[in-house]
């Protein structure tokens, strides 16, 4: 259970991470808090050249608060989010989430970004990030984009990432006052891996209702106008308005054929919803 | 190799290590602190739980390179810790250790429970707990221990801190110490001669044959049907060229043509940052009054360790308009080794759609080629599954319209 032998560089910035990244003769894998990647690397499953040790970059671990968003960078990690090191603006929803990531000892190196690269379709931030519309920023020989988060999947362990591109940083919205959110992820024991991820955010002053099924073994499905779902979000109980068959049909469409993996997304849905917080 | 250099239990520690080496092995193998253990190795099992810049950190799935001039205590270090040391007595009176071996990490982790959460449930202690593994206790007596410990400590009026009382800066503990090269370059440590070519690698000796074991039953099953716009004769026809079968399959190839049914070649998948080669045999059988056939298949892949056994069915019949072909297939498999550690049968599923996806895409492009009148050899459109192929719907709909160009088809 060692690595294969591999070279390491940690870049002093973005500009030198992207420059390591750009030499497409070798192996190059970029590792942040190394939670995921480093069982990987453990089990040889992942064999690099070119380790490209991106914690140490200042860039990537600022934040920025803006009048109606926040921008961290992608080496923040779950405990930051957990202990409001980053000011929380989604009323509890990324702290609540953060503190049921893996064990303790993980989220004190694992990366909001890395979690994101990863692409892992069973983890809690691509779910709950799509639910409140973050949006992620990439850096690559031809400067910035910003897409939404959910886009950012493409598959299975598979993220957008175009060759010398990279994760720089994350933008999460302010919710408004009236926001109520869930999230409810099925485990059978706690830290492993989703079995189905329900997750809302229903926001009345800024017009928005989404609604994510995670942990699909591919990409969230992503209802971005949602009001057939959960209605316009005024209802005092959301769970009364709640449409599971519209949810089920919503969930077929998508791909989901099995029935049993339906009715489990439905359920942790429904859960997500029943655990409306306004906070 | 290269030194890296960190402060244990408040001591400079320094060593030549290769880049690969972890953070536990670091503290043993380098500095003779054993009081670290080593369980899983990747993280599952919290015996390895240290504390770096004085929260617990899992030393296995850490490089020590990576935590150049971070402040780490292990086990050792905790000697004179005022809540490691009211732990270590609550454990032994309530019998929250046997064999120890799950103990040192306990502890690194009990510490910090105490230290953050002000009045825990006992299923908050377990859910705070569960990243660390014991098989002797039962845990009882390790919830106990810390439970008494945060019982005794409020009542003196000693109140947890949210959060952890040490933790300031951002980003994974342990970063952000290392000072960047004078150029402001990347710090770039070679450990590896250029590494021996995997091209080298002869393909491996095949597995044994897979005919002997008539018996055998796949752990997982799953099934997939296609429609192909070309006769079923054709369909059919093209099946028994395993040839050119094999090569519509992303990254598959024979090591020659079959010889009485019996095959040898191997595919490579590529998902993320995986990637994997399967090296194998099959045995490929055909009925022509069903128009049915079978590919019993077993491989390994040298890399990671990992072995297959597979056994797909296909069914060739009439689609439902005249001139189409449905196919049914069902594979079922079993995966041993570390990739079925790490491989969930979703994951795979989702592997196996695209593979399909694309192998339906390719021949579909053959099938014309070869109807059109081209020769037997046209190249196959996706030659590597990968993100590429993900990205599928735009750049096969341009294959699509180019073949229909080619060939006058719609």
């Amino acid at each position: 259970m060692k690595p294969v032998n591999f070279d390491y560089a940690r870049p002093a910035d973005v500009g030198a991470a992207l420059a390591l990244l750009a030499d497409d003769t070798l192996a190059v894998k970029i590792m942040a808090g190394g939670q995921s990647l480093g069982p990987m690397l453990n089990m040889r499953l992942v064999q690099p050249d070119l380790l490209v040790d991106i914690a140490g970059i200042e860039e990537l671990k600022q934040v920025t608060d803006r009048p109606d968003e926040i921008v961290f960078g992608a080496c923040i990690t779950h405990a930051d989010i957990e202990d409001r090191r980053v000011p929380d603006v989604t009323r509890g929803a990324l702290p609540s989430v953060a503190n049921g990531i893996a064990y303790r000892a993980v989220r004190n190196r694992g990366t909001v970004g890395g979690s994101l690269t990863h692409a892992d379709p069973s983890a809690d931030w691509i779910s709950i990030l799509s639910a409140v519309g973050a949006r992620v920023t990439l850096r690559g020989p031809a400067g910035n984009r910003t897409i939404a988060v959910e886009d950012y999947m493409l598959g299975a362990l598979e993220a957008d990432l175009r060759p010398g591109e990279m994760l720089v940083s994350v933008t999460v919205p302010k919710l408004g006052r009236s926001a109520r959110w869930g999230y409810y992820k099925s485990c059978r024991k706690t830290g492993e891996f989703a079995h189905a991820i329900g997750a809302f955010l229903s926001d009345p002053e800024r017009g928005v209702s989404r609604v994510v099924i995670g942990a699909t073994e591919s990409r969230p499905i992503v209802v971005t106008d949602a009001q057939h779902l959960i209605g316009d979000g005024r209802a005092e109980r959301l769970d009364r308005v709640f449409d599971s068959h519209a949810a089920a049909e919503a969930i077929a469409a998508a791909g989901m054929a099995d029935p049993i993996d339906r009715q489990t997304h439905v359920v942790a849905l429904r859960r997500a919803i029943e655990r409306a917080y306004s906070a | 190799m290269n030194t890296v250099t960190l402060k244990v239990n408040g001591k400079p520690a320094s060593a030549d290590i290769e880049a690969r080496m972890h953070l536990a092995d670091f503290l043993r193998d380098t500095q003779n602190l054993t009081g670290t253990h080593i369980g899983c190795e990747h993280g599952v099992c919290g015996a390895c739980t240290i504390l770096v810049d004085g929260v617990p950190t899992r030393s296995c799935i850490t490089f020590a390179v990576a935590c150049e001039q971070a402040e780490v205590t292990t086990v050792e270090g905790l000697d004179a810790d005022e809540v490691a040391t009211e732990l270590r007595a609550a454990f032994s009176k309530e019998h929250g250790l046997q064999c120890g071996y799950c103990t040192p990490g306990m502890i690194v982790s009990a510490r910090d429970v105490v230290l953050r959460m002000q009045e825990p449930t006992e299923h908050e202690i377990r859910v705070a707990m569960s990243g660390n593994l014991c098989r002797c206790t039962g845990y009882v007596g390790i919830v106990r221990a810390i439970q008494g410990v945060i019982a005794a400590r409020r009542a003196r009026g000693i109140a947890a801190i949210p959060g952890g009382d040490h933790r300031k800066a951002l980003g994974p503990a342990g970063s952000g110490h290392a000072t960047a090269s004078a150029n402001g370059t990347a710090t770039r440590i070679r450990t590896s001669p250029a590494a021996p070519a995997l091209a080298a690698a002869t393909p491996a000796k095949a597995a044994a044959a897979p005919r002997q074991e008539a018996d055998w039953k796949p752990q997982t099953t799953f099934t997939e049907s296609f429609v192909v716009g070309h006769p079923v004769d054709e369909v059919w026809a093209f099946f028994d060229r395993i040839g050119e079968v094999a090569s519509c399959l992303p990254g598959a190839s024979l090591a020659g043509e079959p010889v009485d049914g019996h095959v040898e070649g191997q595919i490579r998948i590529k998902v993320g940052p995986i990637s994997a080669e399967f090296q194998g045999v099959a045995d490929v059988s055909r009925d022509e009054a069903t128009r049915t056939g079978t590919i019993n298949g077993s491989g390994k892949d040298k890399r990671s360790n990992s072995a297959t056994r597979g056994l797909i069915g296909y069914a060739v019949k009439p689609g439902d308009k005249p001139g189409e072909t449905r196919v049914d297939v069902s594979i079922g498999y079993t995966l041993t080794g570390v990739l079925a550690q790490f491989g969930r049968s979703g994951l795979v599923q989702d592997v196996a759609g695209r593979l399909i996806a694309a192998f339906v895409k390719n021949l579909e492009a053959k099938l014309s080629h070869q109807s059109g009148g081209g020769d037997a050899e046209a190249p196959p459109v996706i030659t590597e599954l990968d993100a590429g192929s993900l990205v599928s719907s735009v750049i096969l709909g341009r294959i699509k319209r180019f073949f229909a160009a080619l060939f006058g088809r719609r």
